[in-house]
């Protein structure tokens, strides 16, 4: 029981960030349908801006450099739908051009990082980093603590968004029926770029929450890819709801199988269970199952 | 024979181009552009269906793990049979990952695909050797695969092209073809005229699978030398593949050929000349592709440079009224889509029909969409020869109960009998094979092809032994022979609804049910509609009609069903329905009493 525990802590805190993660994803899925599979590098990116920032000169811890980073990537996000996703949003044959677009722009970004930074791991150390208090003989790690806090506020801020401001509840509006909000008069346009933003800035703020414990190349995006589906995939297609309690138990499951199997496989968990959503439940735990017959 | 022109141009390249290379770099490229068209072939094959994998890496790294453990082995297997051997396992995987979601709409498919060569690379890498060396033998060239002569690699790799190639342009003319195009344009439609899509999918994803496998073989042999996990199973796999068929023309056979001829090529010089400093140049290559791709032709080259063409001869020799396509000499006009017949099993697969049974049989039908009861406990038979008419005020439970004699829904209690036989189990195209044919409230079709095509599909749904000359001529019967080439968007309304009634009796059905066929009609055109029908239908075919048009309605059928709010409110003569006050009240309004006593 108390092995359980031990690993069940843990997975909860990580679980939490994941949340944050594939929140973005889900906002983005949401509003207009694209399944951004570039999300995992804006991740990626938003690690080597709290990288930056903590370690070029300014020496800011990245959990207080989380606002700077939501900030950035809430511009940035803006700007590459300006650019490039919204000339493929909208109809029915875009979807390929969607798929590729988003990869294409994922490697792009992959690339430039690997070119200005190379390949070697790149670390952020604050001098709390292996710091941790035992609760019982369950140890938590501080910085991780920390990760699930952060994720936790930025919930709670997102659900402010969407439920109390004009603009979050045209979000809404869109992700439920983007025709509907049309002539409801919501401003399609200005509601996707919003929310292409703040899905952006959202998996961004996840990754200044993971880059204290976790390493960063440019292909740490690969990692977590698959998670971010899985956990959005978990809780429905398009809720963001849904995707922070799919990423909170894809966080306790990939940590509680390394009670049965080891931690070098403790993905292949993630991604079978993934796929078998995709089987028998394809619109999420809480989604209706619609089957052609 | 114009189809094997690309095929002689493809050969007398590489012999030209292998002929004149000789630095090893420069056979590299070459052998490298012909495994990356044949991976990007392999691919497309699932794109004609409008299936995007991104997991084609499991194939390529199953296959490239089966050869070189049974070469390693102590049976010491040739890299022939063990190709053959990752071809199987790779078709086996394929089988079991695609079909749990050809079922589903939408992007399941492209999301399942990705975690499948993730799970196999950390499973490998963990449990098994995260690099195998491929052993030497230098012995016996053929035996091993192990040629001296790189050029030999170049031929080898071409014959698989060409093989792989030709298994696509046959795929293309064949009814196969017409299955995957029509279930990439239009995948519901295609259900119900008979398209098994899910027996489709998997036969392309099998295939797809088996020469990726085959492909890895190649690669391994002829560049890589040794099997690394991270490589065969490798995301660049899938990257690479994606980019020369975008780039090329997704679903289209020669595409992935044009795509590996510019990008391949392009990535290595610059991997070669700036690689040393610039470590992602070969991926910047493949990115920018396909951003460039998506913003600019999402369809291709092959494809654009078709269309430009046609344009181009169009401003030469002018262009035909209709459709925007070209007669001409260079162009010469459409033609029909080339359709290879191969003898199989006999076709009909229809019911006896056992005297004094009705064709139709609804038995106490119930639906909800949640909360709201949409039918409930609705009981009615047709008779062979028989015509009724479906009438009730919008959100009545028509077209729903069309869509549950179609499979298109599910009742949630009652059954469905067609000549006796409960048909609620029997998946959509089945039923149409049955002999059950539908048309649509909002017209259906499929917009990338042809009328001709559309009414094509529907002939090969229904097994017709001569599905070209049996669409050409319906359409001939139905007046649209003119019009059989023209882009579908050039139709009007009337040749719309008219087009839909020939895709629907093509299969010479039964029952055929009519969903609002005069909706957007004037009243001529009506008229001619219900003319052209009967001029169509056999005698003992029951027709069942949903229309709001009830003054046109109740000239044509010999009884009429009226619904409100999922109940049968009335049944009978058509006059005595439309007289009875619970239908006027419900539906007709006192307003169709004055017009009912004017007449």
């Amino acid at each position: 029981m108390i092995e359980f525990l031990q690993f069940l802590v843990p997975g909860i805190l990580i679980g939490g960030v994941y949340a944050l993660l594939a929140s973005g994803l889900g906002l983005i899925f949401g509003v207009m349908r694209v399944v951004n599979f570039a999300q995992a590098d804006f991740m990626m990116l938003a690690m080597y801006l709290s990288w930056a920032i903590f370690a070029g000169g300014v020496g800011l811890d990245p959990f207080l450099a989380a606002p700077l980073v939501f900030a950035a990537f809430f511009v940035g996000g803006m700007a590459v739908h300006w650019l490039f996703v919204r000339h493929v949003i909208g109809r029915r044959e875009n979807h390929d051009a969607q798929v590729i677009l988003t990869i294409g722009l994922g490697l792009i970004f992959q690339n430039l990082i690997l070119i200005r930074y190379s390949s070697e791991p790149r670390v952020v150390a604050p001098s709390y980093a292996n710091d941790g208090d035992f609760v019982g003989e369950i140890f938590i790690s501080r910085v991780r603590l920390y990760a699930f806090l952060l994720s936790v506020v930025v919930a709670a801020l997102l659900f402010l968004f969407l439920n109390r401001t004009r603009t979050g509840r045209a979000i809404r509006a869109a992700s439920e029926n983007w025709e509907a909000a049309t002539y409801m008069g919501v401003d399609i346009g200005r509601t996707n770029l919003i929310a292409f933003g703040v899905g952006t800035a959202l998996t961004a703020v996840g990754g200044s929450a993971l880059v204290t414990f976790q390493s960063i190349t440019p292909f740490v995006g690969l990692r977590f890819v698959v998670v971010m589906f899985a956990a959005v995939v978990l809780g429905g297609l398009g809720s963001v709801g849904g995707a922070f309690v799919g990423g909170v138990l894809i966080g306790i499951i990939q940590s509680v199988s390394q009670v049965w199997t080891s931690a070098a496989v403790k993905n292949v968990w993630v991604f079978g269970l993934f796929l078998l959503i995709l089987y028998v439940r394809p619109n999420g735990l809480f989604g209706k199952v619609q089957r052609a017959i | 024979m114009r189809r094997l022109v690309p095929f002689a141009v493809l050969v007398g390249a590489v012999a030209l181009l292998d002929g004149r290379l000789d630095g090893r770099f420069h056979v590299r490229v070459l052998t490298l552009a012909i495994v990356w068209a044949l991976a990007g072939v392999a691919w497309n094959l699932m794109a004609k269906a409008g299936q995007i994998s991104l997991g084609h890496s499991a194939f390529t790294g199953i296959g490239a793990y089966a050869f070189t453990m049974l070469l390693r082995s102590d049976a010491d297997v040739s890299p022939w049979i063990g190709m053959a051997v990752g071809m199987g396992i790779a078709a086996f995987l394929a089988l079991a990952v695609g079909l749990p979601t050809f079922r589903l709409k939408g992007f399941y498919f492209t999301l399942a695909t990705i975690s499948f060569p993730l799970i196999l690379e950390l499973l490998v890498a963990h449990n098994g050797d995260p690099e195998l060396t491929v052993p030497f033998h230098p012995e016996n060239e053929w035996r091993y695969m192990e040629f001296a002569d790189a050029h030999t690699y170049v031929w080898i790799g071409l014959v698989m092209l060409v093989v792989a190639l030709a298994i696509s342009a046959l795929i293309d003319v064949t009814s196969f073809g017409f299955a995957l195009r029509a279930i990439r344009d239009n995948e519901v439609l295609a259900r119900a005229v008979g398209i098994r899509t899910v027996a489709w999918k998997s036969a392309a994803f099998i295939i797809s699978a088996a020469l990726s496998a085959a492909m890895a073989v190649l690669w391994v042999k002829a560049v890589l030398r040794v099997t690394v996990a991270e490589e065969v199973f490798g995301i660049t796999v899938v990257i690479v593949m994606l980019s020369v068929a975008f780039v090329g023309g997704v679903g289209r056979t020669w595409g992935p050929v044009v795509g590996a001829a510019f990008l391949i090529p392009l990535a290595m010089f610059l991997d070669d000349t700036i690689g040393e400093s610039v470590p992602g140049a070969q991926e910047l290559v493949y990115a920018a592709a396909l951003v460039l791709v998506a913003l600019l032709i999402p369809e291709g080259i092959v494809p654009a440079v078709e269309r430009g063409w046609e344009r181009l001869a169009g401003a030469l020799f002018g262009s035909s009224p209709r459709g925007a396509r070209v007669r001409g000499v260079l162009a010469p006009g459409p033609r029909p889509t080339p359709l290879l017949r191969i003898a199989r099993r006999p076709p009909r697969r229809r019911i006896p029909s056992p005297p004094a049974t009705p064709v139709l049989e609804v038995e106490g039908v119930a639906k909800s969409f949640g909360a709201n009861q949409v039918l409930s406990d609705v009981t009615f038979r047709v008779q062979a020869g028989e015509r009724l008419g479906l009438i009730g005020p919008n959100g009545a439970g028509k077209t729903t109960l069309f869509n549950i004699m179609t499979a298109h829904l599910r009742a949630d209690a009652g059954r469905v009998l067609f000549k006796g036989v409960a048909i609620d189990r029997m998946r959509a195209p089945r039923r149409y094979e049955l002999g059950i044919s539908r048309t649509f409230q909002v017209p259906q079709g499929f917009h990338l092809m042809s009328p001709l095509d559309n009414v094509a599909v529907a002939a090969i749904g229904a097994s017709v032994p001569h599905p070209m000359k049996a669409s050409m001529a319906m359409l001939e019967r139905v007046g649209l022979a003119d019009l059989a080439l023209a882009e579908l968007s050039a139709l009007t309304v009337a040749e719309t609804k008219t087009l839909e009634l020939a895709r629907a009796m093509v299969s010479d059905p039964e029952l055929l049910l009519l969903d609002e066929p005069l909706a957007g009609l004037n009243e001529t055109e009506r008229l001619r509609f219900f003319e052209t029908v009967d001029d169509l239908v056999d005698p003992q075919t029951a027709i069942v009609v949903i229309e709001h048009s009830v003054r046109s309605l109740i000239r044509y059928v010999e009884s009429v069903v009226a619904l409100d709010e999922g109940r049968i409110i009335a049944e009978g003569p058509p006059e005595a329905v439309v007289s009875n006050p619970q239908v006027i009240k419900a539906y007709l309004g006192s307003k169709w009493m004055g017009h009912a006593r004017d007449q």
